[in-house]
């Protein structure tokens, strides 16, 4: 349980994608003018790298490292979650044409996005920090990834929600716009800085 | 196993490197060509037709999510052409032909403001200084307008109209019918809701939306309709009909003699024939009008 809720903590808070470790900027500026949007992108990055999880890592284990060849692992998983992707989105289209309306534009987006290959990377390396003294294994993986998902949704839907509230206020010129983003999430990042200093 | 130490010579082992990629290259490939066919979805050829033929502006206007929902919409019998007021009426007869269905004649639109209440007519119940967007001004307390039912002035409309056809004169909206392509942005955009469509060859139109009595609008407007319902008893062709205190134009009735827009004490009907085409009988009836408010 204590490991369960370090995985969470880690996951959300002290090293969120977008604002600890600052993966996945291109949607999180891109994709972030509207709440409903930024929803459905941080829903189908989530899905996404539960996925890659699931698949990367076994590969990882029980493949790459038997036959010594871990030093291909970016270039792999690059392959593999880019035609995970492009399958995910087939299948999605056929079998759920609703969920396909809603989220079938953002899964070509996200083909090679840096917050899931990120994910996938990371959970191969050393996570001693956060699991204390449990190993790592396939489960804590996918509680890792789906958690760093929802913490990814959870910062572009602050972010949304704070650009489209931005609109009803007066911006100097210059900062109008995309600047006035930079600066908001200049904001958001600082205020998760807070949630670094707990310590697991 | 060590896939690298079968040999210890470099090129070999770049070899080996390249065959791992092109057999997981092959392997994936396959893959997502079985996994293509048996997920294969017959995507309507009549579609896409429908939305090669539509005109592409995805304004919104028919209330789809672009030009794609509509095209989608369209197929499935769920929308009538006549929603679409950007396409051209020939490739809306190219569409019409493709369902198979008859296309129904529809007279062109244009958008007006049902408001005439500009600084000098309504005045501002206080001092807005916040973001000079409608959205903005609206969310604070219904906006400065004394009148909750007038345009506010600030140009939201002007700013989505992709035709530039609104000019705000006075803190008053207007739309240039000859510019206007009637794709409803500005309808929708509208927070006071009081822009709306009427036929481009309407010969009048009411200027006010305020439903309120006449009392209440006597007290924040100069120009507001107070229901009389003069226009309604004096209209020879029974065009007219009251509704919540506002005149109703049923188009297909009117013939334009501008009776009403004569009787109208508060001149808010106006005739649109005036700024068509200054015609001396009409310029006529606006100096009597102007002498009676002076």
């Amino acid at each position: 349980m204590g490991t369960f809720i370090a995985i969470v903590l880690a996951a959300v808070l002290t090293n969120n994608f977008i604002t600890a470790k600052t993966y996945g900027i291109c949607p999180f500026l891109g994709v972030s003018k509207k709440t409903s949007s930024a929803a459905g992108m941080g829903i189908a990055v989530t899905l996404v790298m539960v996925l890659a999880t699931l698949v990367t890592y076994p590969i990882y284990t029980y493949v790459m490292v038997p036959l010594k060849i871990e030093f291909l692992e970016i270039i792999f998983f690059i392959f593999i979650i880019a035609s995970l992707v492009q399958m995910l989105e087939k299948i999605i289209q056929k079998v759920s044409p609703t969920l396909y309306g809603a989220m079938g534009i953002y899964l070509p987006l996200i083909t090679t996005n840096c917050a899931v290959l990120g994910v996938t990377e990371l959970l191969i390396g050393d996570m001693s920090a956060i699991l204390g003294t449990a190993s790592m294994n396939i489960g804590w993986a996918v509680i890792y990834s789906l958690f760093a998902g929802l913490g990814f949704t959870l910062v572009m839907i602050i972010m949304s929600g704070m650009r489209e509230k931005l609109n009803y206020y007066k911006t100097p010129k210059a900062l109008s716009g995309f600047p006035i983003a930079m600066v908001t999430a200049c904001f958001i990042c600082m205020a998760f800085y807070v949630f670094s200093l707990i310590s697991i | 196993m060590n896939l690298l130490e079968i040999t210890n010579q470099t090129w070999i082992s770049v070899g080996i490197v390249a065959g791992i990629f092109a057999g997981s290259a092959i392997l994936i490939g396959a893959l997502i060509l079985i996994v293509g066919k048996v997920f294969k979805v017959n995507v309507d050829e009549k579609i896409s037709k429908i939305l090669e033929n539509l005109a592409g502006a995805n304004c919104g206007g028919c209330g789809c999510s672009g030009c794609s929902g509509f095209a989608d919409k369209l197929a499935k019998g769920g929308a009538s052409l006549n929603d679409c007021h950007v396409t051209s009426p020939e490739k809306k007869a190219e569409i019409a032909k493709l369902l198979g269905i008859e296309l129904k004649d529809e007279e062109r639109t244009v958008a007006v403001v049902h408001c005439m209440g500009g600084i000098e007519n309504c005045e501002d119940k206080f001092v807005y200084k916040g973001n000079p967007t409608c959205a903005a001004n609206n969310s604070l307390l219904g906006g400065s307008k004394a009148c909750s039912f007038a345009c506010l002035g600030c140009g939201d409309c002007k700013a989505v109209c992709p035709e530039n056809a609104i000019e705000v004169t006075g803190r008053l909206a207007q739309v240039d019918p000859d510019r206007c392509i009637s794709c409803g942005a500005c309808i929708t955009t509208c927070p006071k809701n009081i822009i709306d469509r009427i036929p481009a060859t309407a010969p009048v139109f009411v200027a006010c939306s305020s439903t309120c009595r006449a009392k209440d609008v006597m007290s924040v407007c100069k120009v507001g309709c107070i229901g009389c319902t003069k226009c309604a008893k004096s209209c020879p062709h029974g065009a007219i009909t009251m509704k919540d205190n506002l005149p109703v134009f049923d188009y297909t009735k009117c013939t334009g003699c501008l009776t009403c827009v004569n009787v109208c004490p508060r001149h808010i009907i106006i005739s649109r024939k005036v700024t068509a085409e200054e015609t001396p009988e009409n310029n006529a009836v606006e100096e009597k009008a102007k002498e009676k408010t002076e």
